[in-house]
């Protein structure tokens, strides 16, 4: 059964994606408000660019569970020194850090079209870069850190994870849209909700598709670890 | 959306239709028609109500105009948006698929040499 969860999950987000796109683009209506006073288009309409706002905050959402999921992992490796938790982290910091390219790449675009600038170093985004940051940081120190290094990775997923809230709840006088119980994705018009989460279910059944493939390359390094020590032990390497 | 602008366009089509159809008009008939407006007011408010009514429906055709060319403008950055989220969706499950694969013969390989060693 094990084996057959990725194609499973695989398939159920194919169907999501074909199902969620013709929703977006043919079923959520274009993002537009007339000002009854003079009968003019309202300024803060969107139009066809808020159709990126359907994937890129569902990227958001998947990112952030991705942190949270890695940093509790974490703390519970920490805790138990059980190999199976640091799996489980380092595969969704990887695909974190996919989600967070894609999120940054995305609302960057979002921005040229909105504001007229690719990026603003307002304390939304420069958090959103800082997390990403630190998650490529997680990589790099797995990667490149020598015998302690799932021990320090752990202790910075759990930083990263503490980092997300602010994110999420950052208020301010910034330009991007607000988060939080009172923001845009939780306020959507009646149209455009159905449209979003299922757009959202779609990317976390994908984001649990790609960890569970990552956890069987983590898996593999694992026992090629645990085969190059018997073979220095041999003599043969 | 569409039955409104249907709409605007066959206002538009009777207004000029209406223009044309004024420049061959006998003069007695037109003589006739501003006679009955200037004796019935309630006629003559019904004709001013409704050019404003065309007024009002070539303000909605202005806004969808200026709305279509808002919508073209985004096109190239919501086409930008979607192929950025796919090609980093595709580069991340072929780098998966690759390590796993090079994994695999590395550990095949790995194998190999130990039970030859073993023996």
């Amino acid at each position: 059964m094990k084996g057959k969860l990725v194609p499973i999950f695989s398939a159920l987000a194919a169907v999501g994606f074909a199902v969620s796109i013709y929703c977006v683009f043919f079923v959520a209506p274009l993002d537009f408000e007339i000002d009854r006073a003079t009968g003019r288009l309202n300024g803060s309409s969107l139009f066809f660019n808020q159709k990126i706002v359907y994937f890129h905050v569902a990227h958001a959402f998947v990112l952030f569970t991705a942190v949270f999921v890695a940093g509790i992992s974490s703390a519970l490796y920490l805790r138990t020194r059980k190999p199976k938790y640091d799996d489980i982290a380092s595969a969704s910091v990887d695909v974190a850090v996919a989600f967070g390219a894609a999120v940054l790449a995305t609302g960057s675009i979002w921005a040229k079209a909105a504001w007229g600038v690719w990026w603003q170093w307002e304390p939304r985004l420069t958090m959103s870069l800082l997390l990403w940051l630190i998650l490529v940081g997680y990589v790099l120190v797995r990667r490149f850190a020598g015998p302690s290094a799932d021990r320090v990775a752990a202790g910075m997923a759990i930083f990263g994870m503490v980092g997300v809230p602010f994110i999420y709840v950052m208020v301010g006088q910034d330009s991007h849209p607000a988060s939080g119980p009172n923001g845009v994705a939780m306020n959507f018009p009646a149209g455009e909700r159905g449209p979003f989460w299922l757009s959202v279910a779609t990317f976390m059944i994908w984001f649990v598709a790609l960890v569970l493939m990552r956890i069987q390359s983590t898996r593999a390094e694992r026992e090629l670890r645990e085969l190059r020590e018997r073979g220095m032990d041999l003599g043969v390497l | 959306m569409i039955k409104r602008l249907n709409v605007i366009v066959c206002l538009v089509l009777l207004a000029t239709t209406g223009a044309v159809a004024a420049d061959t008009t006998p003069p007695d008939v037109a003589a006739r028609c501003r006679d009955a407006m200037n004796n019935d007011p309630a006629f003559a408010k019904s004709i001013t109500d409704k050019i404003d009514d065309t007024r009002i429906d070539q303000k909605l055709l202005d806004t969808h105009v200026e709305a279509n060319a808002r919508v073209q403008k985004n096109e190239a950055h919501v086409i930008y948006a979607y192929a950025a989220l796919w090609v980093i969706a595709a580069l991340f499950v072929i780098f998966l698929f690759f390590r796993q694969q090079a994994l695999k013969a590395e550990i095949a390989t790995l194998r190999r040499d130990l039970e030859a060693a073993a023996k």
